[in-house]
């Protein structure tokens, strides 16, 4: 019975997505308080659900149904399923309390309210997959669901932007596909089932090495898409048109990790790190992750539009993730867990500043901020740790990760005499540390133009609008404040806040 | 986890400025009135010395903070520690009463107190830094806290400046992290040992990347110490900041870097590890060079805040020659290079911003019948400044003769007489930026009075007492070391016996 609650948080929330769609067909319920009943009844229940999972961990499997043969659809909660799952079952409230403060004036209010839930079961569908093929299922789906939130603004751009998200992600499934059926037919259980430590016939494989690896590559860049690898990250700058509550919890942690996710899942689980480590195929994801990681982080510098710079640093830092991922070592898969939380938090925090200086003051581009630091204190505090912690400075969450990543990356580094080996690793470190820098300017600067204004004595004073702007209500501040704390935390206790013993086990499991 | 009262007088010179800076920052009350926010500063900085010096006596050690099995945060008081600290929170006092002179010509007063107070908790911290985590902590946090003063005039000048002061710092950071981070992989703790912790066979076949790593530390930490290549912050950013901050940034905080480098090589790495390689040789090679590029740029400079600023780019780059050479003499004449350029610094700097609020003149050439307004303040300037050039008795001779003797006395072959020489050629380039000041300022010539270089009103102008006073201190610390080096200098020497 326990395992049949598996499939509630996946369901639950389509079920009341359903109920909002079907709400917005009746013009009068538009603005009614039903629509924030509902989508709020249903994000707490599922959460609750979660926790009471996490609590509980069952060790069975649940079997949905058999697609054909031996492909079937199945939840399970394992160790690194567990890690995603708390994750999007603590932010998911939060965003949806900010998002009701941020589209009280929106149009399309169920439409969006719905996409938005369903959003969460469909993410917990991959949290909880049991198999690849389970997991390429929602991960299809979450395409889907996500659609219609970046078409949300209904404008020119949005269009645009949103078809363009659509074309790169089903390419990006169509890649994932292929390295789904090498897999399958090279399988040692005759299944997709996710094994730590990998799930290949070595037997069989060793004769297709080659094609296998390129195999692997494929899906390696298929699901890099979502996780905004370059050279197809393209989508996720342009996404950033999607109302705030879409770019910070969908485009910085839901969708983007679940990429991630499915790239840990597919290494270590799938693949295995027994076959791919030290081959050609390691040092080219690597190479692409360390590529992408700078490419981010200097884009982001250029970048003057507010949220599409916090887009780039999300290409960057999804790369540190992917990066541990590429290590292929049970530090690296650490490291990458441990960036995979730390950065949904520093991220959202970000990107929910970004929002409510927005929702505030309409204001988008990086030089429009000047002096705000005064008139919304509590947001830019809460901007500053989130900087300070994506920068990588001690007692913050993001120094922590950048250890962790770097701590791996050197110790694969140090256990190869020659080769690529030799070299990428501390490449790999040094261009990490390179965005470190990158990510002070770009974020700094915002945070400087804030606290800091220029004195602007002689100059036009300020126009009467901009004197009443204040922080934004209670629930936008209040997820805001307590993203900030758990930063705090974390960087200052690990231990307990980012669960490195857990962490640290499912390292173990890898071998 | 730690036994409170025990250690209550190591937290309690971290906590005390900062939670008084933090008061001035954000308290109602205090943040407005002018009143009250000098009186918080000066009891937070007479009673900051107090526990400092009580701190330093006690002595002891303590881990304050565990953040993960391997990462700890500790306190531990030795010999360099009690040298900077002292010197740390001697100087800040000095300066804050010359400050709140200084500070009523400008605006935002409390708040660059604030600042000013927090700083001051970091930098002990960073003193008291028992290993090389806690030391990095304190470092990013110092560069953070001390950029507030950096722009505190918020023109378009000293923001950019302040950003470029920010960059920069930042990116030595980084550039360290990455020789931290190895070391981290490689040795067993991180903790100060004199002498280091890295032994040889731990280095064992990753000597290359070893070397590496120490290098990017070397470089990353000497940004803040204003070594090539990036010292391009350090002409830029000091002379924006008000007078009181470009003192403790030139004698203070660029020694953050110095200290950070002691600690790297002489804490951790160990100063045999490094004899003879390139390494070494790329050290002295880029100390020499800022040394001589340093003393070029400044006697160039028109503008005198921006030439001392370009003076410690070179002198602190002295320091690092005397710690390059590897040599118990010269890191002596290092260290006792440390306390004498940050009382002469200082007091130039603290010189400077007292012409400028008292006439307003900002450039070399400006200063024409100086000595006739403000004699006292020029005198203090011309003491200090043949102290600086290296003139006996004053102290900058001694800490030189240190220099040039360890490093004649190295084996670091063509180094050994070439260093020396750069030395000598600095100092005389030294006399050049210097003394013009001085020269044109008591003996301005006959075409005086021609105008606009005298002021309107005849007669003398001396800056208020409060500035005067720290000043005229200074000035008397650099001829009394000078004259009586000896007790100090056995203290050093006895570090130096310890490390090597």
């Amino acid at each position: 019975m326990k395992e049949m609650m598996l499939a509630a948080p996946v369901f639950l929330p389509l079920a009341g997505g359903a109920a909002l769609l079907a709400l917005s067909g009746r013009q009068r319920e538009k603005d009614g308080p039903a629509v924030r009943i509902i989508s709020g009844v249903f994000t707490l229940g599922v959460s609750l659900v979660i926790f009471w999972l996490l609590n509980r961990s069952p060790k069975d499997s649940l079997v949905l149904f058999r697609l054909y043969g031996s492909l079937t659809v199945k939840f399970q909660m394992d160790p690194m399923g567990s890690v995603f799952l708390g994750l999007i079952g603590f932010l998911w409230p939060l965003a949806t309390l900010y998002a009701f403060e941020y589209m009280k004036y929106e149009e399309r209010k169920p439409a969006f309210f719905a996409y938005y839930l369903m959003t969460y079961g469909i993410t917990a569908g991959i949290a909880l997959a049991g198999n690849l093929v389970t997991l390429y299922l929602f991960y299809e789906m979450l395409t889907l669901v996500t659609f219609p939130l970046v078409l949300h603004p209904m404008t020119k751009e949005a269009q645009r932007a949103s078809r363009k998200y659509l074309y790169y992600s089903i390419s990006g499934a169509a890649f994932a596909f292929i390295g789904l059926v090498f897999l399958l037919s090279y399988s040692a259980t005759g299944t997709t089932e996710f094994i730590a430590g990998g799930n290949l016939n070595m037997e069989a494989a060793r004769g297709q090495k080659n094609l296998l690896l390129l195999a692997y590559i494929l899906a390696f860049f298929g699901f890099g898409v979502k996780a905004a690898l370059f050279p197809v990250h393209g989508w996720l700058p342009k996404a950033t048109v999607a109302p705030t509550p879409v770019t910070a919890l969908l485009h910085a942690v839901a969708v983007v990790k679940s990429g991630a996710f499915a790239i840990l899942r597919l290494t270590y689980f799938s693949y295995g790190t027994e076959f791919l480590k030290g081959t050609w195929a390691q040092w080219a994801v690597l190479s692409a992750t360390i590529i992408t990681i700078a490419f981010g982080s200097t884009m982001a510098v250029r970048e003057i539009h507010w949220k599409r710079r916090l887009a780039y640093s999300t290409i960057s830092n999804l790369s540190y993730i992917l990066f541990g991922a590429a290590l292929m070592s049970p530090l690296g898969i650490m490291a990458s867990l441990c960036h995979l939380m730390a950065h949904a938090f520093m991220k959202i925090c970000s990107f929910f500043c970004a929002g409510a200086v927005i929702h505030q003051t309409g204001k988008t581009f990086v030089y429009e901020l000047d002096g705000l630091g005064k008139r919304m204190p509590v947001t830019f505090a809460c901007l500053t740790v989130a900087s300070l912690s994506l920068m990588g400075i001690p007692l913050f969450a993001g120094f922590i990760s950048k250890w962790n990543l770097i701590h791996g990356a050197f110790s694969l580094g140090t256990g190869w005499t020659k080769g690529m080996g030799r070299i990428l690793p501390f490449m790999g470190a040094g261009v990490i540390l390179y965005s470190a820098l990158m990510t002070g300017i770009y974020m700094l600067t915002v945070l400087v133009r804030a606290y800091f204004p220029k004195d602007t004595s002689g100059g036009p004073d300020r126009t009467e609008t901009e004197e009443n702007i204040s922080d934004p209500g209670w629930r936008m501040l209040l997820p805001l404040m307590v993203f900030a704390a758990v930063i705090l935390l974390m960087g200052i206790k690990p231990e307990v806040f980012l669960q490195m013993d857990r962490l640290r086990q499912i390292g173990g499991t890898i071998g | 986890m730690f036994n409170m009262e025990q250690h209550l007088h190591l937290i309690l010179p971290v906590i005390l400025p900062v939670a008084a800076g933090g008061a001035m920052l954000a308290g109602k009350p205090l943040k407005e009135n002018k009143r009250a926010g000098r009186v918080v500063l000066l009891l937070a900085l007479g009673l900051e010395l107090l526990l400092v010096a009580q701190a330093l006596m006690k002595g002891g050690g303590m881990v304050f903070w565990h953040l993960t099995g391997t990462m700890e945060l500790a306190f531990q008081i030795d010999e360099i520690s009690v040298l900077f600290a002292a010197l740390t929170s001697g100087i800040w006092l000095l300066v804050g009463i010359y400050g709140i002179s200084y500070m009523s010509f400008e605006h935002r007063e409390n708040q660059f107190f604030g600042w000013y107070l927090v700083v001051l908790g970091v930098l002990i911290g960073l003193d008291f830094s028992g290993n090389l985590l806690t030391m990095y902590v304190f470092y990013e946090l110092m560069t953070l806290t001390s950029l507030p003063l950096v722009l505190h005039e918020r023109t378009h000048q000293a923001v950019m400046a302040g950003l470029k002061y920010l960059f920069y710092s930042v990116a030595g950071a980084f550039l360290a992290l990455f020789g931290i981070f190895f070391l981290a992989g490689i040795a067993e703790s991180l903790t100060f040992v004199p002498g280091g912790t890295v032994t040889r066979e731990i280095i064992a076949g990753k000597e290359g990347l070893f070397l590496g790593a120490v290098v990017c530390m070397i470089i990353g930490f000497g940004a803040k110490a204003g070594m090539f290549p990036l010292h391009g912050w350090l002409p830029t950013a000091h002379p924006e900041a008000p007078a009181p901050a470009s003192a403790v940034l030139s004698g203070i905080i660029t020694k953050s870097g110095v200290l950070a480098v002691i600690r790297v090589v002489f804490y951790i790495v160990g100063p045999d590890n490094l004899r003879g390689t390139w390494v070494q040789n790329v050290w002295i090679l880029l100390s020499l060079l800022t040394v001589f590029m340093g003393s070029m740029l400044a006697y160039k400079e028109p503008m005198l805040k921006k030439r001392l600023a370009y003076s410690t780019v070179s002198q602190v780059s002295y320091i690092l020659f005397g710690l390059s050479v590897l040599n118990p003499v010269a890191f002596a004449g290092a260290l006792s290079h440390v306390m004498f350029h940050s009382l002469i610094k200082n007091a130039l700097f603290l010189c400077a911003g007292a012409v400028i609020v008292t006439t307003g003149r900002k450039q070399v050439n400006e200063m024409k019948g100086l000595g006739k307004i403000m004699p006292k303040a020029l005198l203090c300037y011309t003491i200090v400044s043949l102290g600086l050039i290296g003139i006996p008795p004053l102290c900058g001779f001694v800490s030189k003769w240190y220099l040039a003797a360890g490093a004649l006395a190295s084996d670091t072959g063509v180094w050994s007489f070439l260093g020396p020489a750069v030395l000598l050629i600095s100092a005389l380039l030294t006399a050049g930026y210097l003394l013009p000041v001085s020269l044109n300022g008591f003996f301005p010539g006959e075409d005086l009075p021609c105008g606009d270089c005298m002021p309107k009103e005849q007669g003398k102008k001396e800056p208020s007492l409060s500035m005067l006073v720290p000043i005229g201190i200074l000035t008397a610390g650099t001829l009394l070391s000078g004259i009586f080096p000896q007790s100090f200098f056995a203290m050093l020497t006895g570090i130096a016996e310890r490390v090597f």
